[in-house]
């Protein structure tokens, strides 16, 4: 048998196995090394004694043995009792192995991973390796950092959460919202390090794939939740329109000028349904608002139709009741730019704060089409060159270039 | 699994030590936090201010008394909780209701333990 597929098995299940495992004896070292254990089991003798019949439920039975043999030998090491060895599976576990009979505790693990007492940043990591089967140097690379300064964050993250206390529950109703919160903004937060990489080629892009699964899986298990649905649709929505992001020079396409026919469909209808969900046409939180903003754009077409400016500028001005703050006030600028002109545009952002924006590449890049299109070419070529003096990822700085050297 | 509940505020909430309504208002408040969490409370206290600390510095095997606190912030350790709950949740929701003066800060401190028990 191909590696590749047990590699694949492993991951699928992973995330199943180890919430099962970690939930009922409260340890996720354990749950992980047992997993681990079970995974060199499977490498051994799958090749030799043929696929099991359901793979990730004989992973999920010898992870448990190897757990309990674990256990057993530390109580033995300990004084405490002796247990009989575990049994060797016999044909009758064979045949009742199905994974469905794994228990679905992956929300609790999820609500472990992004428990507000665990660091921000290891939040993203820490639910990317256990909820989603991801290795430490595949979260390492995405995440720009070193395999082994991303194996401390996460060993400083499961430690805390074993000697904190960090118990394996659901949150209390009160604390729904703050602690659902927590758990999307971190699946944004791993989302954004896919979508930065446009061209989906970069170390970010299988886990994009990963984070359409989490957020299906989230869905399924919270169907009633908006902000939930919200963020499956975005993500579908943001993932839909990749294959167009760039165009085939490298250069960045703004969204207005991506060609629908290059967007993905099937899972622009998946957001639709997620949204619907969400929505109900309702702008009822910020998540759901955005959502609604990617979902406008994702309505157009082709290219012959009116972009949906005066939608999108609605959903901002709403968007702005929620969350005024300078980003959601610049990507409003450009619908205003659209519907009231480019003057309009760069009176709105000229009252923003331009200490803190100095440093945000799409402020620059805003300000300088706004001064082109108004004919202030000195200025725009200025701003153009502020916005490529903060090395902006490589699409988008070739076409900032180009359209500078159009001035 | 007992936790500690360290109290911070800035003593300047409390500047005002005549104004009796105010201390009264916050004393009652503790006892009614007390009789709430008594089935989960294992002990605590108040502290006087830092103006009465006294810190004894070692470094190097070289020790120094001196006047104050052992670091001067704005807000200082005014008291704490010892409360014996399940989980870190628990200790959360517990580490809420806590009264302050005014504006301030609850850590929350696992505590550690001596007996050796076997996991699970």
């Amino acid at each position: 048998m191909p590696s590749q597929s047990l590699d694949r098995t492993v991951r699928e299940a992973s995330g199943r196995i180890i919430a099962a495992l970690a939930a009922r004896f409260r340890n996720l070292d354990l749950a992980e090394d047992a997993l681990a254990e079970a995974s060199l089991r499977a490498a051994e003798t799958w090749p030799r004694d043929g696929l099991p019949r359901d793979p990730a439920a004989w992973l999920y039975r010898v992870s448990e043995r190897c757990l309990l043999d674990t256990l057993r030998r530390r109580r033995r090491e300990t004084g405490f009792d002796l247990d009989p060895p575990a049994d060797a599976p016999n044909a009758e576990d064979l045949l009742l192995d199905d994974n469905r009979l794994i228990p679905d505790e992956r929300l609790r693990l999820i609500f472990v991973c992004c428990h507000p007492a665990v660091a921000t940043e290891a939040r993203a990591a820490l639910t990317l390796k256990l909820v989603c089967g991801l290795t430490t140097s595949e979260i390492a690379r995405a995440f720009l950092l070193s395999e082994t300064a991303l194996a401390q964050r996460l060993v400083r993250a499961k430690r805390k959460i074993a000697e904190a206390g960090v118990p394996f529950e659901i949150p209390r109703p009160e604390y729904w919202p703050e602690r659902l919160d927590a758990v999307l903004s971190t699946i944004e937060i791993a989302y954004s390090k896919a979508h930065e990489d446009a061209a989906g080629a970069g170390p970010h892009a299988g886990f994009a794939a990963e984070m359409l699964d989490l957020t299906r899986l989230l869905a399924d298990l919270l169907p009633r939740e908006p902000d939930v649905l919200a963020l499956a649709a975005l993500i579908r929505f943001a993932e839909a329109r990749r294959p167009a992001r760039i165009g085939a020079d490298g250069a960045m396409v703004p969204l207005s000028e991506q060609d629908p026919a290059l967007w993905s469909w099937p899972l622009i209808i998946e957001g639709r349904r997620y949204l619907g969900g969400a929505a109900g046409g309702v702008a009822a939180s910020p998540r759901v608002i955005q959502a609604l903003i990617h979902g406008a754009w994702c309505g157009r077409k082709s290219l012959a139709e009116p972009a949906p400016w005066p939608r999108v500028l609605v959903f901002y001005d709403a968007l702005l009741t929620w969350r005024d703050d300078a980003v959601v006030r610049l990507n409003r600028a450009v619908a205003v730019a659209e519907v009231n002109g480019p003057q309009a545009a760069l009176d709105d952002i000229a009252c923003l704060d331009t200490a803190t924006l100095a440093q945000f590449p799409p402020y620059h890049a805003l300000r300088a089409d706004l001064l082109r299109r108004l004919a202030r070419t000195v200025e725009a070529r200025a701003a153009y060159d502020a916005a490529l003096a903060l090395a902006p990822p490589s699409a988008e700085a070739l076409w900032l270039k180009r359209r500078r050297d159009a001035l | 699994m007992k936790y500690m509940l360290m109290v911070f505020e800035n003593e300047q909430n409390f500047a005002d030590r005549n104004d009796m309504a105010a201390m009264d208002g916050l004393m009652q408040r503790h006892i009614a936090f007390q009789k709430e969490i008594k089935p989960v409370h294992v002990g605590g206290a108040g502290l006087k201010g830092v103006a009465t600390a006294t810190t004894i510095r070692t470094n190097g095997g070289k020790q120094v008394v001196h006047d104050g606190p052992f670091a001067e912030t704005k807000e200082q350790l005014g008291g704490f909780y010892l409360v014996d709950v399940p989980d870190l949740d628990a200790a959360i929701e517990i580490a809420r209701k806590v009264p302050l003066m005014k504006d301030g800060a609850i850590e929350i401190r696992p505590v550690m333990t001596v007996d050796a028990k076997p996991i699970a």
